[in-house]
């Protein structure tokens, strides 16, 4: 690891240990008490998986316009980490449904809509681990890492197209956001703070991913017949062996 | 299909391949001499299951009837018997027709089946759970456009997984996410008509669904094409 690549893990580290140190000092909310603390991690959570599935969607389409190996991986890599923040955006959500609704899970558009996204993307990886070919896998994952993102706005859009419990966007909106501004700051904290986290494991899953095409082609290679190895060497009179 | 001085539409195209297509599968009978009676086990091992209580069954049918169809219906539409082999397909190549005709073909195809496999479920979910049917009328547009959409969500999805092993459980984990507005707008209009609500709404939902599917699976097609 050079020192250059040392520095976006670094970075993460400071980050989440200010984010949490944020979520730790913030105000307590006036409804809910403490139970809000839960926001600093259930909200980033939920911005990574949506920042995964638009990495999904632009990696899947760069693949097909310019068929580089690298925009699958990428895509690949991005949509399991973008299935694992949606699990656990669901799971934490879940934990703060408890007590403030009364319920683990609510027939809820918004939980609902989430929980088909997640059902999407694991299709996504499923549809990744039945292909061999390596092509024709990166070819269908595009066209389906493609429409699967039709998804991502009908999620977001849930809490305003429908009646919901789950609260409206408070700071993806049009005007001023609707959160106390300590409040607002240790969320912007902890969202840079999943980001930097979010890129890290990024980077890491696309480099093992290179890793093992790399493996895998050598040992293709090894295996294969050069040419001339049905060639043998020319057997003069008197010098044999 | 003529020759090329005459060469057929492609809307000529794809009615000739649909119509290959039931062909083969009136020969085989997979989807409707086995997916159908399949559905209709699955609607009567529910009330087992929730408890065969008359007034709750009534109310639930129409719901359990529209996953029945949802579900099985996807079966139908990655159904073996009109699977194309690579001879097949690279006749059909050869023979100049693309591979949005021979999506569009098979979604068709799939469209008419489960047409028929909802008008056989029916009468299974009347007999069995008794569903009040005031506004039965809206049942026809709900019937097309869950068979449409459900007809192009399934082409597409086998497109997907086509000559993978896996193919027919890969399929509906594609599908069944993404058929739940069609799910949501089947089982509501009846609920609408039946309380005197606007059913159009629903079946507006549904119209969108089945045309941005429609659209997604006419961006796809030459994406999907694959060379040997």
């Amino acid at each position: 690891m050079t020192p250059s690549d040392a520095r976006l893990p670094i970075l993460a580290g400071v980050a989440v240990i200010a984010g949490q140190a944020a979520a730790l000092f913030a105000p307590p909310d006036q409804v809910q008490g403490e139970l809000v603390r839960l926001m600093y991690v259930h909200v980033p959570a939920a911005w990574v998986a949506y920042l995964s599935f638009a990495i999904t969607l632009g990696a899947s389409g760069s693949w097909l316009w310019r068929r580089g190996p690298g925009a699958d991986r990428v895509a690949a890599a991005s949509a399991e980490l973008g299935v694992f923040f949606t699990g656990l955006a669901i799971t934490l959500g879940s934990i703060w449904g408890k007590p403030t609704w009364g319920v683990w899970w609510t027939w809820d558009p918004r939980l609902v809509t989430t929980a088909l996204m997640f059902f999407v993307y694991l299709g996504y990886l499923a549809l990744r681990r039945a292909i061999v070919d390596p092509v024709a896998r990166a070819r269908r994952c595009a066209v389906f890492g493609v429409a699967a993102f039709a998804q991502v706005p009908v999620v977001h859009m849930s809490v305003l197209w429908w009646r919901t419990l789950h609260q409206p966007p408070t700071i993806l909106r049009p005007g001023d956001p609707t959160i106390d501004h300590a409040m607002l700051a240790a969320l912007l904290i902890n969202l840079v703070a999943f980001t930097l986290v979010f890129a890290v494991l990024l980077r890491a899953r696309v480099r093992l991913a290179a890793a093992e095409d790399a493996l895998e082609a050598a040992a293709d290679a090894r295996g294969r017949e050069l040419a001339g190895d049905a060639v043998s060497a020319p057997k003069l009179a008197g010098f044999g062996v | 299909m003529t020759t090329l001085a005459g060469a057929p539409t492609p809307l000529r195209q794809c009615v000739e391949l649909a119509g290959k297509d039931l062909r083969a599968e009136a020969r085989a009978g997979e989807a409707l001499l086995v997916t159908v009676p399949f559905g209709a086990i699955g609607l009567l091992l529910v009330p087992l299951a929730v408890g065969t209580d008359t007034p709750l069954l009534r109310e639930i049918g129409p719901g359990l009837y529209w996953v029945v169809v949802l579900l099985f219906g996807v079966l139908v539409t990655l159904r073996a018997s009109t699977v194309d082999g690579p001879a097949q397909l690279d006749l059909l190549r050869l023979c100049g027709v693309g591979p949005g005709t021979r999506l569009a073909g098979r979604a068709l195809a799939n469209t008419v089946l489960l047409l028929g496999v909802q008008a056989l479920l029916g009468p299974v979910a009347v007999v069995l759970y008794d569903p009040d049917l005031s506004g039965w009328p809206w049942l026809a547009p709900a019937a097309l456009l869950v068979a449409g959409g459900l007809g192009v969500l399934g082409a597409l999805a086998d497109a997907l997984a086509q000559g993978l092993a896996g193919r027919t459980t890969l399929g509906p984990l594609l599908v069944a996410p993404l058929a739940v507005p069609l799910l949501l707008g089947a089982t509501q209009v009846l609920t609408a008509a039946r309380y005197d609500r606007t059913a159009w709404p629903w079946l507006a939902l549904m119209l969108t669904a089945d045309l941005l599917t429609a659209l997604a699976a006419a961006l796809c097609a030459a994406h999907l094409e694959e060379a040997r």
